[in-house]
């Protein structure tokens, strides 16, 4: 079940309504109930695992807050953590290493006969593994009690509006929302109406139209200039960002209708001048994870600056690996590391760190221009197939530009068409520093917003099987 | 207070009334200059009323369309078919093929040269040959089988064909064949049908004034339906090609049996031939196209088997005695750009591959011999 298909407008409408009319105990065992059953739409089959994960993680956090001794504290830690990452490995990661011990050992001639299983993916495993395993890191660590109610613990894990595509989300800041009594006051509405219906548009509008362009072009079977290639990785950019922020919002939007508030997961991710503040501005709740439970104890960058590159090229790699099982996604990642650690290393010298953090505005201009340019070759890596496919649409970068073969009608009218009522809007939050700036605008101009949400969604969003007119008069 | 609060609600409601007025006129030019949808009324004007068939394309109507990947003119001539002449009368040494079909048929992607009918007609022309040929076309947008068996009726007497082929796009005909059944029945419409009708024609005629108002019924229209199929489990899209298919794809292969048996009734009654031709969807051609489908189809709980819709008309009309063309070979051969990538139908090559195919076809099977 996806937010935005009608079976999800039901079940929220049925889910909402009983929401409403229940007390607090009532609300969370209904939550319970409807997440289980949310996840179950998309296999049932695979329900066992998150309930399983819920289970382990909720009798672990409980042991570890009944003893004091480390090395017993160290060994349940490492209970969880094994077993999460087991089920992370083998459910996301078994495939992809099977073919590549498949080609490694065909290569040399051998045939593998007894890794031809093949395992499909459990949707979400990587969010909520990676919920239920902060959660453990943090009881561990003493910066929060393990929770004794198990039905707080289940909803915190499965709760439908963050369960398959996040926010990631910590202990510290859902469970304790689902432990308490929630109020849900006219504002709440009010914003989680705007951004349920802003999530839609950027879904709808801008992802899914954005598509059909990146689609065009990263088709192997066709052979764009470099100027193409250009848009079509411009296009990808805001395909991959409309989709995934888009998600998040309707997920923020839901929440908050039920008086929970999930946290930004996007924050004008493509206004940033340098690759660290990409990483606090994209993807927020994973790259804070990332942070907070693999770099920093890795070593952070505490150590020498050798160590600190080492723990940046760890974690991104293993950030990139975790978007998929596939060796564009390790080369995403590895290239992500190795921005972070350029950038931190030009930082000493001053006319760089200037031009890339000081107020100037032609050094603001250009900073950004350039870090827009380094994070759209990162989603060329990121969507190529294969290594050969980054290689070959790099080389019509560099060395075939040709900018006189634009194609104007096909991409870049529909790009600019798609992006630019997006950027109006994340131009205006900006200068309010304020993700939710919309509903708080003067009357006139905040109608005006929402009739043309309602009219560039409805006139020219991408419905699927809609796509045609079958004039039936 | 009461009252100044209902005061300050009206008063709202009316701005954002006013806003919603002035942003819908705004959004009207706009589509009305820029728009290349065939939600334009131009495009539209392309069609008629028909109180049998539902809907067919409106004799004398003349249009360009426009959209991103092309740009085209398109003539409807007297008979109600894409064409520049009209019908005329028959001449001793003329032969007539009537191609029936949907979209793919009528192709209005492409200059009427280069539709595969009229190259069609330009190759078994060019040998020389004492008889004249002539190729109409006989496709309209969003047809499906019963209305082209319908349409039939109402050209056989003006066309007098010597060959019909009835052109069934695999795709979706299975689908529409199920969808237009009641059609085939035929017979009066229930009378609160027509109360019905005739109430909402006003609303109709407003509607189809207004690029706006039409694209906003479709989203209305689409919607509805995904409402009204959300009782039942989730269906995986592209039933027709389903490892599995829903039990209406069954209905859909019994009534385009029945449809070509009738057609090639009629057709021998008015001294014609009948076949048919099966023209495949782009992603039975296009790998990538293919790849996509295959794992929205998976994810979304089916298995997408990619020639299984055709293969399974293949199946159902075997038995007839109608020579059967299919597209697919040819098409595949040819490479992935024999269709557009955003409107999925043939491009002027498609068209050249498949007029190519046809002939042989036609020649290979002696449909023409003694015609």
């Amino acid at each position: 079940m996806v937010f935005n298909s009608l079976q999800f407008v039901w079940f929220f409408l049925v889910v909402y309504a009983l929401y409403r009319v229940l007390p607090h105990r009532a609300q969370n065992w209904l939550l319970l109930i409807a997440s289980y059953y949310f996840y179950a739409a998309w296999d049932w089959r695979f329900l066992g695992l998150l309930i399983g994960s819920t289970l382990v993680d909720y009798t672990c956090a409980l042991a570890l807050g009944r003893t004091q001794s480390p090395a017993r504290r160290r060994a349940i830690l490492c209970l969880s953590l094994g077993f999460n990452l087991t089920m992370l490995g083998f459910f996301k990661y078994f495939n992809f290493f099977a073919d590549n011990l498949h080609a490694m050992f065909g290569a040399l001639g051998w045939r593998l006969d007894f890794v031809t299983v093949r395992v499909l993916l459990p949707v979400g495993i990587s969010f909520y593994t990676f919920v239920t395993m902060s959660y453990v890191i943090d009881v561990y660590r003493r910066e929060m009690p393990p929770t004794r109610d198990l039905v707080d613990f289940a909803v915190f894990v499965a709760y439908f509006p963050h369960l398959v595509a996040g926010p990631i989300l910590r202990a510290s800041r859902l469970l304790t929302q689902i432990d308490a009594p929630r109020r849900i006051s006219r504002e709440q509405l009010r914003d989680g109406a705007w951004l349920i219906a802003w999530g839609f548009f950027q879904k709808i509008f801008v992802a899914d139209n954005l598509a059909s362009l990146a689609n065009m072009v990263f088709d192997p079977a066709t052979h764009p200039t470099g100027v193409n290639v250009l848009l079509g990785t411009y296009a990808f950019a805001f395909q991959i960002y409309g989709d995934f922020a888009g998600y998040s919002n309707i997920a923020r939007g839901t929440s908050k209708l039920m008086g929970i508030e999930l946290i930004e997961n996007f924050r004008f991710p493509y206004f940033v001048r340098t690759p660290q503040a990409f990483w606090r501005h994209w993807h927020i709740s994973l790259s804070t994870w990332l942070r907070d439970y693999l770099y920093i104890p890795l070593g952070g960058s505490r150590g020498s600056e050798a160590r600190t590159y080492r723990n940046l090229l760890i974690t991104m790699v293993l950030g990139g690996l975790w978007h998929g099982a596939a060796w564009t996604f390790v080369m995403w990642g590895l290239y992500q590391g190795l921005l972070l650690i350029a950038y931190r290393a030009a930082e000493r010298v001053k006319w760089f760190n200037d031009w890339a953090t000081g107020p100037g505005m032609v050094a603001r201009a250009t900073s950004w221009l350039v870090m827009f340019h380094l994070t759209c070759y990162g989603w060329l890596i990121f969507r190529s197939r294969s290594a050969e496919q980054v290689g070959a649409m790099s080389a019509d970068v560099f060395t075939a530009f040709a900018p006189r073969s634009i194609n104007v009608q096909a991409l870049l009218v529909p790009l600019v068409m798609y992006t630019a009522p997006l950027l109006v809007v994340h131009a205006c939050e900006a200068v309010y520093d304020n993700l939710l700036v919309v509903p708080r605008l003067p009357l006139a101009v905040r109608y005006s917003v929402y009739a043309a949400t309602f009219y560039l969604t409805m006139l020219f969003g991408n419905f699927g099987g809609a796509e045609f007119i079958y004039f039936q008069f | 207070m009461a009252t100044e609060v209902r005061r300050d609600r009206l008063r709202r409601l009316a701005l954002f009334a006013a806003i919603l007025a002035v942003q819908f006129a705004g959004f009207e030019i706009a589509l009305r200059m820029w728009g290349s949808s065939e939600a334009a009324p131009a495009f539209q004007g392309l069609f008629e009323n028909d109180p049998v068939i539902g809907y067919r394309l409106k004799p004398g109507a003349r249009i360009r369309f426009a959209t991103a990947e092309f740009e085209t003119e398109i003539r409807i001539n007297a008979a109600g078919v894409r064409d520049d002449e009209e019908i005329g009368e028959k001449a001793p040494n003329e032969r007539r093929i009537l191609i029936l079909g949907d979209s793919l048929v009528l192709s209005v992607q492409v200059p009427f040269q280069q539709t595969f009918c009229e190259l069609l007609e330009q190759r078994l022309n060019s040998r020389g040959s004492p008889i004249h040929y002539r190729v109409i076309n006989g496709g309209v947008q969003g047809y499906g089988p019963v209305q082209e068996l319908l349409f039939l009726r109402s050209l056989l007497p003006v066309v007098k064909p010597d060959l019909v082929v009835e052109t069934l796009f695999v795709g979706n005909d299975l689908e529409d064949a199920v969808g237009a059944a009641a059609l085939l029945e035929g017979g009066q419409r229930p009378i609160t049908e027509t109360v019905r009708e005739a109430m909402t024609t006003r609303l109709r005629r407003t509607v189809r004034r207004s690029m706006v108002l039409q694209v906003l019924r479709v989203r209305v229209l689409a919607a509805t339906e995904r409402f009204t199929r959300t009782a039942g489990p989730p269906e995986p899209p592209l039933q027709s090609y389903a490892a599995k298919p829903a039990p209406r794809i069954g209905s859909g292969l019994a009534i385009i049996r029945r449809v070509v048996e009738q057609m090639q009734e009629e057709a021998r009654a008015a001294g014609a031939r009948t076949a048919v031709a099966l023209m495949p969807a782009r992603f039975q051609v296009n790998d990538v196209d293919y790849a996509n489908l295959r794992d929205a189809v998976s994810q979304a709980g089916g298995t997408l088997l990619r020639d299984a819709a055709g293969d399974r008309i293949d199946e159902v009309l075997r038995d007839l005695p109608v020579p059967r063309f299919d597209a697919l070979p040819a098409l595949r051969a040819a490479g992935p750009d024999v269709f557009f990538l955003q409107t999925v139908h043939l491009t002027p090559r498609g068209h050249q591959i498949v007029a190519e195919a046809l002939e042989r076809f036609l020649r290979d099977s002696r449909l023409l011999d003694g015609l």
